[in-house]
């Protein structure tokens, strides 16, 4: 039992795809030299210098080309929607920031959300997910848009349905997971093999910090660091830009719509505590707030500097001592933290080929350039 | 360098062959361990339960009928007279009152000995319902509507049916889960053997058979009146009383057959 147990499991086929992929690299290093290797073939698996130490560790998913192709197509693919209208990538796209423009998200029959579609980027050093925290893992996110009745709408039975009845799928995943029915195990698998390629680590901020070639800030963008540092870094920490804690960030006095975090943990104290959202791409990702409220990004550092309200689990970081609420922000320095933040577009990550959707088979030879 | 690597395989499978000959070695003598196996009947007091229509009435008067039962046995332990217990690992099985294939299932690997108690949590322990989604699998899996995704977690227990003793009669929806402080719906029950014993042997498979009962989901500790029970779809107050209702006298052994 047990044995039969292991060569049906997947870590199985990882070990045997591994040994077999070692063996065919080696054989291949001598007369191919420079070929890149299967991880090199799969985009955002490098730890950058400047991040924390990632939580989804390759070693829990290990990136191949083939899974990570496969989590793409699922990714792109509107099959997956009742309405066979609606992606995951209809409310994240890559040129912004995996975001989708709208306040409130919008699902199969134009409907509505609650809240905004957040960015999916640095997946990989993510612990919780979604606003309120409530799922815990990144394999598993993925089951609550697509399961939710107001955005892709598919039971999960219905889901893995489609995909054992699409031969090309059946095709793919046996070649990676074995010869047997898709299950939830693969499906949520190979599909966070592309959520967690998501890495964003190339802006020009960050080859400043890493003191690389492109990497240098102006006076103005340097004094708005400075001012970053101080006024925003208490809870967009590191330089991920978040510190993954949830917090009352004073848009409301009070949360009887969506109580966030509280939503989760039936405490009282957690109510209007929404997790912190990093700021990498952030000049690309408007609307903003969980709930889409404000347009601009001056809207967003005007709330900070004078429209924070009151409730009884407002921040700490957003009462002065002073009792003012919000943080002290002149015009001046809200123009210098704007051309800030705006170093944190990672215009190689918006427009990474491999990350956008895939060409349907074919499609390459027919749009080949006439002779 | 080619062939360095192959045998460097061929040294691993020949390690691999002559350690598991060693395993088998070891395990010549006598098995001890056997097998036990469960068989559930989904009643309401002293009626099998139907799921087509019928209507039953509380020990207070009030009436429902049922659509859906689904509910979680896990963890399950076995005792003995000296206070020992046996944890059977790895143990998770869907009951679905739709599904007579699901009402009965084995947990082999027990060891032999006469065991005087069972006990079971009715839902998933939180280290499996939050893990790794390759355990996901089988009667885990989140296709079978039993899991809350926006939460992390199964759905312990699902009763769904009608309450139509009100006026106008009212949707009953009972789906009980969660594992997060207040509102931990976790409970272990240990119906009583009533004195019998679970003689576990090699080369027999005992029966225990159970009864669950659908009446005690709202009789037991906290009496719960249908007619003011709210819908119940994420962890509460509610929904921590339903499950001490039904850790405390939803499950009764109504047999052990020593086989």
């Amino acid at each position: 039992m047990h044995f039969r147990r292991l060569i049906g499991s997947q870590v199985y086929w990882q070990q045997a795809a591994l040994v077999w992929a070692g063996v065919a690299l080696l054989g291949a290093s001598s007369c191919e030299p420079g070929r890149p290797t299967a991880q090199a073939a799969v985009p955002g698996t490098a730890q950058p210098a400047n991040f924390p130490k990632m939580v989804y560790e390759l070693a829990k998913n290990q990136p191949n080309a083939a899974t990570f192709a496969l989590g793409r197509q699922l990714f792109y693919d509107t099959r997956l929607s009742s309405s066979g209208t609606v992606s995951c990538g209809s409310c994240h796209q890559q040129s912004r920031a995996f975001t989708d423009g709208q306040a409130l998200a919008v699902g199969v029959g134009h409907r509505l959300s609650t809240r905004n579609a957040p960015t999916l980027q640095n997946m990989r050093w993510r612990r919780g997910f979604m606003a309120d925290g409530g799922v815990l893992g990144l394999e598993l996110q993925a089951l609550a848009p697509l399961t939710s009745a107001v955005e892709m709408n598919t039971p999960l039975a219905t889901a893995l349905a489609k995909l054992n009845a699409d031969p090309d799928y059946r095709r793919q995943f046996a070649a990676i997971y074995g010869p047997r029915e898709i299950d939830t195990p693969q499906f949520l698998r190979a599909l966070a093999q592309f959520t967690a390629a998501l890495t964003s680590a190339n802006s020009r901020y960050d080859h400043y910090v890493r003191h690389e070639a492109g990497g240098t800030l102006t006076a103005p963008e340097l004094r708005g660091r400075a001012l970053f540092v101080v006024k925003c870094a208490g809870c967009h920490a590191t330089d991920l830009f978040t510190d993954e804690s949830f917090r009352n960030n004073g848009l409301d006095r009070a949360f009887p719509h969506d109580s966030g975090r509280a939503h989760i943990t039936s405490h009282p104290t957690d109510a209007g505590r929404f997790k912190v959202p990093s700021l990498r791409n952030v000049a690309r990702t408007a609307p903003y707030m969980h709930d889409g409220r404000f347009a601009t990004l001056p809207q967003v550092l005007a709330h900070y500097a004078h429209g924070v309200q009151p409730s009884p689990t407002l921040d700490p970081l957003l009462r002065q001592p002073s009792g003012r609420l919000g943080i002290v922000l002149s015009a001046q320095q809200q123009v210098d933290l704007l051309t800030f933040l705006n170093t944190l577009t990672d215009s190689a990550f918006l427009a990474n080929p491999q990350l956008a959707p895939p060409q349907p088979p074919g499609l390459a030879t027919a749009f080949r350039a006439p002779k | 360098m080619k062939n360095r690597i192959f045998s460097a395989l061929a040294v691993a499978l020949l390690t691999t062959a002559v350690l598991s000959g060693c395993k088998k070695d070891g395990d010549s003598s006598e098995p001890t361990v056997g097998t036990v196996a469960f068989e559930v009947e989904n009643m309401v007091g002293a009626k099998d339960v139907a799921l087509d229509g019928t209507a039953y009435a509380t020990a207070s008067g009030e009436t429902f009928t049922v659509t859906t039962l689904k509910y979680y046995l896990s963890n399950i332990k076995f005792s003995k007279a000296d206070g020992s217990t046996y944890a059977a690992p790895g143990e998770y099985h869907l009951v679905d009152a739709a599904k007579p294939s699901s009402t009965s299932f084995t947990v082999s690997n027990v060891p032999v000995g006469n065991y005087t108690g069972v006990s079971f949590v009715v839902g998933v322990d939180s280290t499996t319902t939050k893990g790794d989604p390759l355990a996901l699998a089988g009667d885990l899996n989140p296709a079978n509507n039993m899991y809350w995704v926006w939460a992390t977690g199964h759905i312990f227990l699902k009763l769904e049916g009608t309450v139509t003793s009100t006026n106008p009669a009212k949707a009953l929806t009972c789906h009980i889960g969660g594992y997060r402080a207040p509102y931990n719906a976790i409970v272990t029950a240990s119906p009583s053997l009533g004195g019998a014993t679970l003689p576990v042997q090699a080369n027999h498979a005992p029966t225990i058979r159970l009864a669950a009962n659908v009446l005690k989901i709202f009789d037991g500790p906290t009496p719960i009146a249908l007619s003011t029970f709210p819908t119940a779809m994420a962890p509460s107050a509610a929904s921590v009383q339903v499950a001490n209702n039904y850790a405390a006298g939803m499950f009764t052994v109504k047999q052990v057959a020593a086989n």
